[in-house]
């Protein structure tokens, strides 16, 4: 799939650019990943509606049913934080976004700012 | 009398000029600078000269108009003044013979001096005209002028020093002598008499056709365009070049860091905290209403979202309630 390369650069990128997604389980976490920001207001706003005391059951009722026809893949539950070289799902760690071999491989040739081997 | 003493006058300049281009000749053989500046101290003799030649014509005037009625004459001269002939305008037969007789007293030829100052007497009334009717003179192209327009056979010099032009326009350019057209005469206020102050640049036709075709740019066009961005982005040289690249693609931020770098909030203070004119359209009692309160209170308390988005959030819940208008009244 070649989802990486429809979107074109304003200005010209001299650096390696990656026109396909690691696997296929990357390419469904993008795709709950943009349903999630498209639906975003609208799942807030129902769930303002449901998760009340002062509103009227019936309306609340009518809104649980309004937020389950929603598309699946819209619920920001269903992201996979995963690691953004080798999608691997576990042992991620947030804020470098990298699986922790990976981490351990750049950090090692020193390609990580400011990471250090711990000495204590 | 007159005459003699203009006679002994211009005898005496007449014997000093000559004095002069001698020792002038002897010392042109110098240096460039040297002859330039030699040529400079001529054009000052010439305008000298052309100053006496205006004091006589204006002592003359004098008498003219002494000898005349008076104001009447003058007002028929400015009258004169304002038509529009061919070749200047007509002046009193009392100044043209004033100007004979000046032009038989000079040894130069007489007719080139008589033109010239009748030339000179129309400009004369020119420039009165103008100050009497309260325009700026600009002293510098009538200077200009007279210094150009000289062409005497007698003083060689003077027609060099027309060609090597000392003088410097306010940009640092040269003014190039400029040669009268026969039409700079036709109108009194004519768009060709005077210096070009080149303030304005002469638009062309093809500029303007050039700007029409740039508005409507193809696909094609777009990717010649990219196509020389790519080839003609050079790698960096060093470091700043890099920081400077990647500023133009996003990368970096813009420093000295703007806190509201892409955040363009026009909105005041109170447009955000004071929401409630946008609850009118809502019941004025009930559950609903006591929702929407806490609404607004909720997005007033809300820094990260731009009034727009607060009015839209408000909408949205409107819209919603009306939809289930029909149940509410159920209930």
């Amino acid at each position: 799939m070649t989802d990486g390369a429809s979107e074109v650069l304003p200005s010209p990128c001299t650096r390696q650019v990656r026109s396909y997604y690691v696997d296929w389980r990357m390419l469904r976490d993008v795709k709950r990943r943009k349903l999630a920001y498209e639906y975003a207001d609208e799942r807030l706003r129902i769930n303002a509606i449901r998760k009340n005391t002062i509103l009227p059951k019936e309306l609340q009722e009518v809104a649980d049913k309004e937020i389950a026809d929603l598309p699946r893949d819209s619920c920001p539950v269903r992201i996979r934080n995963r690691c953004v070289l080798t999608s691997r799902p576990r042992g991620v760690k947030r804020r470098w976004r990298l699986s922790r071999i990976v981490f351990r491989h750049f950090a090692d040739h020193a390609q990580m700012s400011g990471v250090q081997r711990a000495m204590w | 009398m007159l005459s003699t003493e203009n006679d002994k006058s211009a005898a005496s300049k007449d014997s000093t000029t000559e004095v002069a281009s001698k020792s002038q000749e002897g010392t042109a053989e110098a240096p460039k600078q040297k002859l330039l500046d030699i040529i400079g101290s001529m054009t000052v003799e010439v305008s000298y000269r052309k100053k006496l030649k205006q004091l006589k014509t204006r002592e003359i005037k004098k008498e003219a108009t002494n000898t005349l009625e008076g104001l009447d004459s003058e007002h028929a001269m400015l009258q004169r003044t304002t038509e529009d002939v061919q070749g200047g305008k007509p002046l009193s037969p009392e100044l043209v013979e004033a100007v004979s007789a000046v032009a038989s007293s000079l040894p130069l030829n007489k007719k080139q001096t008589e033109s010239e100052l009748l030339a000179q007497l129309r400009r004369h009334e020119e420039t009165t005209d103008k100050q009497k009717k309260g325009g700026i003179i600009n002293i510098r192209n009538v200077i200009s002028e007279m210094a150009v327009k000289r062409q005497s056979p007698v003083q060689s010099g003077v027609r060099i020093s027309s060609r090597i032009s000392l003088k410097v326009d306010e940009d640092d350019q040269r003014i190039k002598p400029e040669r009268l057209s026969p039409r700079s005469f036709d109108s009194r206020r004519s768009l060709k008499v005077g210096r070009r102050l080149n303030i304005f640049t002469k638009a062309s036709k093809e500029t303007e056709n050039a700007l029409k075709t740039v508005s409507s740019p193809t696909i094609w066009d777009l990717e010649f365009a990219k196509e020389i961005a790519a080839v003609t982005a050079q790698p960096p040289r060093n470091g700043f070049e890099e920081m400077i690249q990647w500023t133009k693609e996003g990368i970096l931020w813009e420093f000295p860091i703007d806190n509201e770098a892409g955040m363009e909030d026009d909105a005041e203070f109170h447009e955000h905290i004071f929401l409630e004119k946008h609850l009118k359209d809502f019941p004025k009692q009930g559950p609903i209403r006591h929702f929407m309160e806490l609404v607004i209170c909720g997005l007033s308390k809300n820094p990260y979202l731009s009034v727009k988005q607060k009015i839209e959030h408000i909408e949205w819940f409107q819209n919603y309630f009306e939809e289930k208008k029909e149940l509410l009244q159920e209930i």
